[in-house]
Parts: C-alpha cells; sequence; structure tokens
C-alpha cells in the first residue's frame, strides 16, 4: 500500500512525547497536560499538510501568556510541579519550532527527561510500568527517525532496551547512594498530608477512618500479637479546653519501670508524618534514627517525607509504671469548667468503684450499657457542656467522644488521664506475609494513672461499646453506617480481597527492594559479593566494570548476528528517506527506474550519484542475484549518499 | 537490434504521436504473441496492421470478418481435381505470416473459434490432414467496442489467445495537424521498405525468451497476480497462463528498451495491456489496473 515514508518520524516523535505527558494530567492541573497534548495534536496535521509553521512573533506571545496562566494556577515556577509544568510547557512550543531532524532529536531528548517526570510524584509499581512504556516508546521513535524500517522497529527498540536492561540492573546496583531518596523534594504547600492531627476535637479521626490509604505496613518476627492487642502510638493529648484535646505538656523526662508483658519484635516501614511513626505499645528500647520521647512515642531525629524503616521490640500488655509528682498528677487531673452532670457522675462512680481499678470497671459497664451506640456521623455536639450532652441525650459517638467522655469522667473523679492517639488493628496480607494498617485503623484511646500501683493503664472505652472494632476492625462494627463508608471499607468479596492484597504485596515488595534500596542494604550486598567494606569510588568502579563488561555480553550475542533485513531492502529504504528529505516522495510500488525518474530534480552530480546507485542496485536484485559482500559494500556506499549538500 | 529500432522508427512516421502503441505492438510479436486492437474507426488500427507487416517484411493478408464468413472462408476448403482424380487444399488467407482479421466480432463464434484454434495450435486441421502454418504467424484483429448491433463478442476464454489488447485513440493534436498536412497514408505505406526479414525476427524472438527473470522479479509478478486474485471488483483473477503471458510481454518490453534482464518497471509497463482483456475489463476501464500497480509494493 502506498504510504508517504515522508514524516514519519516525526510523526513518531510526536506520538512518543504525547505518551511520556499522559501520566501528567493526574498529577499537574489538568488544563496544562491538556493544552500540551492538543499542541501536539495540532503540530501533528500541520505536518501531515505539510503546512506553514507559524512564526515566532505569534509563538512568543502565545508562550508568554501560557506562562502567565501556569503562574495563576500554581503561583510557581520551580519546584517539582512548577518545573515539570513549565517543561512540558516548553516541550509543546518546541515542537512549532522543530523543522530540522535535529530540532526532532532535541524534542525527542526532551521527552527522555520527561519520561522521569512522574516518578518525582510517585514511586509506586504503577509509575515504574508507565515508564517502561514510555521509554519503549522513545526509544521506537528515535529508531523511526534515524530511518529505520516501520516493519520490526518495535521489537527493535523492545531488544535495544531489553539489552541496556543488564546495565540499568548493575548501575542500580553499584551506584552510590545519597542518604535520602534522590527525589526528596520540598514539599509543596497545597498538597495536604495525610495523618493524625495536633489535636484533636470531634470529627477529626472519623474523617480519617472514611480514607483507605495504607498509613504503614509491619513485619512481625516470629510471635504475632492478636489484633486486639495492636495499639500503635503515635500522639498524647494532655489539654482539654472544654472542646479540644491538645498536647501542651508535652513532658521532657519520664522515668518508666517496665514489668512483665512478651517480648515481640517488628519491622515497620511508613511514611513519617511531623517526623512521626507509630510504635507498638510498648516499645522499650528507641529505634535507630530517632528517640524515645515521654509517653512511650517514637520522634524521628530528622524531618522529611521519604518512607523510613525500622526495628523495634515491644512489650506486650506489658505494665507501664512510672511516678507522677503532684505537679504532675495535677496537671493531668486539670479540666476546664463546665459538664456538671458528668463531673456528679463521675465523683458518683469513683465512689461506687472505691479504688481506681473499680471505677474503671464501673466506667467500661456504663458505657457497655448505657444504651450507647458506635458511629461515623454522631449528631453534633456544639453546647458548652458537650461532655454532658454526650454522656446523657446523645450517646452516639466514635472513638474520639468515648476517649474524651472517658478522660473527662477519670479527671472529674480525680484521677490523672490522657488520651492516646495512633492506629489499632491492622489487616493481615497472606501474599506478602505482612500487616497492612491503613487511616482506616485510625484510633483514640485513653490512658488513665492509678496512683495504687504506680502505672498508666490502657483503657479503651471504644471496646467496652463497640467490641467489633478492636477485634476485627470498623467495617464490622458499624453495620447501620455501612453505605456510608466507601466501597473499600465495606467487607469485599473474596476474589477481590485477594487481588487487593496481591497489588498491596507486590507495592510492599517494590518499597522494600526497590525504592528502599539504600546505602545500607547497598553495604550489605558489597560486603556479601565481597567487594569491600565500604562504597568507595574504588569499589563502585570496579562494580560498574565488572558489572558493566557482564552487562555488555548479549551485545556479542547481537553482533554475530546477521542483520534481519537484507543489505539490498535496507539501502533501497535509505535511498528513499534521503529523497524524502529533498521533497522527492518514492512509493513502495515504484522500481529503480521510476524512482531515478522522479528525482531528476536533483543537482546534477546527486542525480549521476543516485544514478550509479540505482544501476547496481537494479543489477544486483533483476540481473545477478549479489553476492552478500558485493550488497554489503552497496550499502555502504547508499550510507555515504547525502543528496543536498553541497 | 539497430534494424529493429529502425522499424520503430518508420512505423512512427507512419501513425503519428502514439509511439507507445507503437512499441507494445512490436514488444506483443517479440513476444510471439497475437494482438488485439480495440478501437473505433479510423484511428488507425488498419494502417498499424500493415505498417506492421511492411517493415517485419512479412507476407501480409486481410480478412474483413462478416456474419456470413465461414470458417472455410479463412482457414481453406479441399477442392476436388478432376484431372487427378483427387482433393487439393487451397489455403485460405489463414496461411500468411501476418492476418489482419478486421472487426473480428461480426463474425459468428464459428468462424472466431476457428480462427482462434488455429491461433492457438499454428495449424490447419481439415478432413484429417493438419496444415501447418507459416512462421512466423501473428493474428492482428481489431474490433469496435461501440458498435454492439449484430456483434458477437469474444468470450473471455478466446479472448485468452491474444496476449496484448492495444487501442490507439485520437492522436494529440500536432499529431493529427502534421496528419492533416502530411501525405497520405497509402502513399506512404508503399514507400516502407522492409527492415527486419523473417529470420531477424525469429531471432529477436529468441533473444526476448532468453532475458533473465531474477527471483525477485518472479515475486513481483507473483504479487501482482495476487492482487488482482484478492481484488474484489475484479470477477476472476488472472490465470497461470496470464502470468506466463505478462512475463513473456516484460521480456519484450525490456528487449525493446535494449536492456538483458527484465525490471518490475517492464511489467509495470506491459501489465494493464496483458491482463485488461484477460480481467474482462473495457478498454477505458484500465485505470483500476494503473491503480493496482500503484498498490502493489515491489518486494
Amino acid at each position: 500500500m502506498i504510504r508517504s515514508l515522508l514524516r514519519q518520524g516525526e510523526m513518531a516523535v510526536l506520538l512518543a512525547v504525547a505518551l511520556v505527558i499522559l501520566p501528567l494530567l493526574l498529577l499537574l492541573p489538568p488544563w496544562l497536560p491538556m493544552l500540551v497534548l492538543c499542541m501536539l495534536a495540532l503540530r501533528a496535521v500541520l505536518l501531515r499538510r505539510q503546512a506553514v509553521l507559524p512564526s515566532l512573533y505569534l509563538l512568543l506571545p502565545l508562550l508568554l501568556l501560557a506562562i502567565g496562566g501556569l503562574w495563576l494556577s500554581l503561583n510557581t515556577l520551580v519546584g517539582r510541579e512548577g518545573g515539570a509544568a513549565l517543561l512540558i510547557l516548553l516541550l509543546g512550543f518546541k515542537s512549532f519550532e522543530s523543522r530540522q531532524q535535529r530540532d526532532w532529536q532535541v524534542l525527542l531528548a526532551l521527552g527522555f527527561f520527561l519520561a522521569a517526570m512522574p516518578l518525582l510524584f510517585d514511586q509506586s509499581p504503577l509509575a515504574a510500568v508507565w515508564l517502561a512504556i514510555s521509554l519503549l516508546a522513545l526509544t521506537w521513535a528515535m529508531l523511526i527517525l534515524s530511518g529505520e524500517m516501520v516493519e520490526g522497529s518495535l521489537r527493535s527498540a523492545m531488544q535495544a532496551l531489553s539489552l541496556s536492561l543488564p546495565l540499568m540492573l548493575v548501575l542500580f546496583v553499584v551506584m552510590p547512594r545519597l542518604p535520602g531518596p534522590l527525589w526528596s523534594m520540598p514539599h509543596d504547600q497545597h498538597v495536604a498530608g495525610t495523618g493524625l492531627s495536633d489535636s484533636m476535637e470531634p470529627g477529626s479521626i472519623s474523617q480519617l477512618v472514611q480514607q483507605q490509604e495504607p498509613a504503614f505496613s509491619v513485619v512481625f518476627a516470629e510471635r504475632v500479637p492478636a489484633v486486639s492487642e495492636m495499639y500503635w502510638r503515635i500522639m498524647i493529648f494532655d489539654d482539654f479546653d472544654g472542646r479540644r484535646w491538645q498536647n501542651v505538656r508535652g513532658l521532657s523526662s519520664e522515668t518508666v519501670r517496665w514489668q512483665g508483658g512478651r517480648l515481640v519484635s517488628y519491622s515497620l516501614t511508613g511514611k513519617p508524618s511531623k517526623a512521626r511513626l507509630p510504635l507498638l505499645e510498648y516499645t522499650v528500647t528507641a529505634p535507630a534514627g530517632g528517640v524515645l520521647e515521654p509517653g512511650n512515642l517514637f520522634k524521628l531525629a530528622r524531618d522529611g517525607d521519604e518512607l523510613f524503616r525500622f526495628q523495634a521490640e515491644s512489650l506486650l500488655a506489658g505494665h507501664y509504671r512510672t511516678v507522677l509528682s503532684r505537679a504532675d498528677q495535677d496537671f493531668y487531673r486539670h479540666l476546664p469548667p463546665g459538664n456538671p452532670a458528668s463531673r456528679q457522675l463521675a465523683l458518683q462512680w469513683r465512689a461506687q468503684g472505691g479504688d481506681g481499678a473499680g471505677f474503671i470497671r464501673t466506667a467500661l459497664q456504663y458505657f457497655r450499657l448505657g444504651g450507647f451506640a458506635y458511629t461515623l456521623q454522631p449528631p453534633l455536639l456544639n453546647s458548652e457542656d458537650g461532655i454532658d450532652q454526650f454522656m446523657f441525650s446523645s450517646r452516639q459517638g466514635f472513638c474520639e467522644h468515648y476517649a474524651s467522655a472517658l478522660a473527662f469522667m477519670a479527671r472529674a473523679a480525680g484521677m490523672p488521664a490522657r488520651i492516646v492517639t495512633g492506629y489499632q488493628g491492622g489487616q493481615f496480607n497472606p501474599v506478602g506475609q505482612f500487616w497492612q494498617v491503613r487511616s482506616s485503623d485510625a484510633h483514640a484511646w485513653v490512658e488513665i494513672w492509678l496512683a495504687e500501683s504506680g502505672e498508666w493503664l490502657r483503657v479503651d472505652p471504644t471496646a467496652a461499646v463497640a467490641p467489633d472494632r478492636v477485634a476485627q476492625g470498623v467495617s464490622q462494627s458499624i453495620p447501620a453506617m455501612q453505605p456510608q463508608l466507601p466501597v473499600l471499607g465495606r467487607s469485599m468479596p473474596g476474589w477481590l480481597l485477594r487481588v487487593q492484597q496481591n497489588w498491596q504485596a507486590a507495592g510492599f515488595a517494590w518499597q522494600q527492594w526497590v525504592v528502599g534500596y539504600d546505602a545500607g542494604k547497598q553495604l550489605n550486598l558489597y560486603r556479601w559479593l565481597g567487594l569491600g567494606d565500604q562504597v568507595d569510588s574504588g569499589t563502585v568502579l570496579r562494580a560498574v566494570l565488572i558489572g558493566g563488561s557482564l552487562a555488555c555480553l548479549p551485545l556479542l550475542l547481537l553482533w554475530r548476528r546477521r542483520p534481519s533485513v537484507p543489505p539490498l531492502q535496507q539501502g533501497r529504504h535509505r535511498l528513499v528517506q534521503a529523497l524524502a528529505a529533498m521533497g522527492i516522495v518514492v512509493v513502495d510500488s515504484d522500481g529503480p527506474l521510476d524512482i531515478l525518474n522522479k528525482a531528476r530534480r536533483l543537482p546534477e552530480p546527486d542525480y549521476r550519484q543516485l544514478k550509479a546507485l540505482l544501476k547496481e542496485y537494479a543489477a544486483m536484485r533483476y540481473r545477478q542475484p549479489a553476492a552478500p559482500q558485493q550488497a554489503r559494500q552497496w550499502l555502504r556506499r547508499v550510507k555515504a549518499f547525502r543528496p543536498g549538500r553541497q | 537490434m539497430q534494424s529493429l529500432s529502425l522499424a520503430y522508427r518508420q512505423l512512427n512516421t507512419l501513425i503519428l504521436g502514439k509511439p507507445r502503441a507503437i512499441r507494445l505492438a512490436l514488444a506483443c510479436l517479440i513476444a510471439r504473441g497475437h494482438l488485439l486492437i480495440e478501437d473505433l474507426p479510423g484511428v488507425g488500427k488498419t494502417t498499424l496492421a500493415h505498417g506492421l507487416a511492411a517493415v517485419l517484411g512479412l507476407h501480409y493478408q486481410r480478412v474483413q470478418f462478416t456474419s456470413d464468413l465461414l470458417p472455410a472462408d479463412i482457414l481453406g476448403v479441399n477442392i476436388y481435381q478432376r484431372e487427378t482424380a483427387s482433393f487439393r487444399f487451397h489455403q485460405g488467407p489463414v496461411f500468411s505470416q501476418l492476418l489482419l482479421a478486421d472487426e473480428i466480432n461480426r463474425a459468428s463464434p464459428k468462424v472466431q473459434s476457428a480462427l482462434l484454434e488455429a491461433m492457438e495450435e499454428r495449424q490447419v486441421s481439415i478432413d484429417g490432414e493438419s496444415h501447418p502454418l507459416p512462421t512466423p504467424f501473428f493474428v492482428i484483429a481489431t474490433q469496435n467496442p461501440s458498435e454492439q448491433l449484430g456483434t458477437f463478442p469474444l468470450p473471455e476464454s478466446q479472448l485468452d489467445r491474444f496476449l496484448m489488447r492495444i487501442s490507439l485513440g485520437y492522436p494529440p493534436p500536432e499529431a493529427e495537424r502534421a496528419l492533416l498536412l502530411g501525405q497520405d497514408r497509402r502513399t506512404l505505406l508503399a514507400d516502407i521498405g522492409a527492415t527486419l526479414t523473417a529470420a531477424d525476427l525469429l531471432m529477436l524472438q529468441n533473444k526476448a525468451a532468453a532475458l533473465t527473470v531474477t527471483p525477485d522479479l518472479a515475486d513481483y509478478v507473483l504479487a501482482l497476480l495476487q492482487a488482482t486474485r484478492q481484488e474484489r471488483s475484479y470477477l476472476t483473477g488472472l490465470s497461470p497462463r496470464a502470468g506466463l503471458a505478462l512475463l513473456a510481454a516484460a521480456r519484450a518490453w525490456a528487449l525493446l528498451e535494449g536492456r538483458d534482464h527484465v525490471l518490475p518497471e517492464d511489467v509495470k509497463a506491459v501489465f494493464p495491456h496483458v491482463a485488461g482483456h484477460r480481467l474482462g475489463l473495457s478498454g477505458d476501464a484500465l485505470g483500476s489496473l494503473n491503480k493496482l500497480l500503484d498498490h502493489v509494493a515491489i518486494p
């Protein structure tokens, strides 16, 4: 069939570059990639019609206009988003001044650079898959642009990419790591982070619960605790202003005496929020990379939003004994005025229960039997006496309501109490053999200090109201509310659950071995390979040399093989390309004489040269089938033929 | 070869402005094929046939076909000889080196098939006796496509006997002007002398048949045949015999171009004229064949 060979390579470049830009639709304000895609499409139309390109005097104001729009929508031209946006905009305009082969090559090079752009936003396996697709498309376009035949070009591109794969792996393994990930970019202001907030007021956790993003993942070494024992501590709130719980004090130090419990060791991977990562109750020694704060909380030495992984050991069901000074006790008993009915009830409980333990028993009994309901959509508590309203009239709430109420009651009864927030439970992924904890597992509970034993005792009132919440997770505990939970929060059919688990497992492995391949892992590998005890330039050079030469082995195999397209056909194609560059369109149904006939308007020396080449070609194909050697020599002469160059 | 180009030049002075048709006619004869000229009256069909006979130095006879023509009128007849009391065969006009069958579609199918059989067998059998035809033996038939009343169109199977079908068409204006101003064609014809002998022609025919055809070229011919077989608008595709005819015609064309091997361009030059009548296309419908040529890639 007639196929215009003219402009094939340019079309391929436009197509590949458009493919590269596609994922940015999700990562940048969508109008911008859309605009650039439209520009590329327009350029393709102009190319097809061989129309005149718009002049610089039109392009320049347009570019300024577009940059202005970009500034209005992002407020910046630098940083991750601003930079990416500006680059693709420039790419779109560059296509409109691409005329020569060299311009198109520049466009292609820009495409290779842009292909890595989505990695700055997302380092998931999906992003990697898209990167591979982009690279394939770009390599293919490069082949077509350099005059390769379309038939089999995709295969050649795949071959080229798979040949470079070993080298890529070697470089990935041996290149020295920076202290953080390469793309530890400044966080963009308008991107909201997820996680627990600094303070707790009604509704702050229930919003979190309706989200399904993974918060962190955990691998237990040997013993796995029961789900109801998994309390992940992140924050402590010790001050109540009548509506909101906050962390005011931040104890500078505490002396803790741990007692009893079973030792469980685990490793946790997660993105820190405000330099905090969860700890399993109660973690005795500070994991590497951070410090153990009073209240058994983990604070990282360095702030940042990249993934962090640590190993720790915790005492499950241990006793958290510490001495509180009188001032401290007063602090943990402090309450603002108001809520008289609740205060009275608290004193009543205290009198009934006798000691602290008795008080807690009575309180939990009250929550269990007092007609309380567990719901994500509680009525609004807006009066001055919110706790009274909750305890005596609405009686509907979520963990934060119960925790808040119980802490208030304990303080009202004269017992030091505080609220702990974090996560509770998790979901086991049997494929990847790890536990996934999600935003929906966010939780709040109470710690009450018992003067008798000098111990912070964990009390979870939510467990009393909705035991399933603690034993099985949110979705099991609120059947009535299920339609309001997003689809993933409901109990899933088995197959969907398996798909989800497989996907999570893949993501976990990816995080562990690819994104999480850091200097430490690298050093371990070096030791294991016997390359030395430290990653210095010498070892790197040695490794690159050894690995690089190993990676080049497949190239040797390829060199030994004959090219798949016979030299005569290759040469004809090259001639056709060379003529196309001169504006002479040759089609597949043209024989050598037809080609010569079409090329009559070539300058005289070029025409003579072409005539000789074509005469040889005709003779080798239609007179005396040529020896391979002869055909290759001819191909070499064809490659030297460059019409229009004086 | 020189005498061949001289013959070509002489024919061009006789039929003005039709070099391609003349070249095709010559190629047809060199490829040992019979020629069908399909055109309107008065564009020079007969003159071309005369001219060909004259330059090739061939013994030439002309038969005007009519509906009451009988096979014996063409082939000949056994006549009783009283003197010897035996039958003697009187050769018909077919016993000539070049037979011009004018308006072949006016004759009855019986006569047509008698002639076409003679063309294929190159001999005539009458009363159980075979009479070989002279060599070389050509038939140039003409027919007028626009007058259909009282004609017997040749069936496709018989059209196949003709290697090529060409049409002359109106001459270009300058040529026609020269024709109007120039000498009478009949006088010119009388002036044309034979530039080739029958022996020369046989030699040329042998030479053409020996031209090189490489596998690559055969692949191209195959691709063309395949394309006609896959094209929906044709009733049938080209037969293997048509493929051989195409190759023979391309060889003759290459010889006329002065080459010792066949190029795809030679195949393309003769293809519409070899394939047109075999695919049942009218003389005006050759555009579809040219389109086919544009679409079939040279392997």
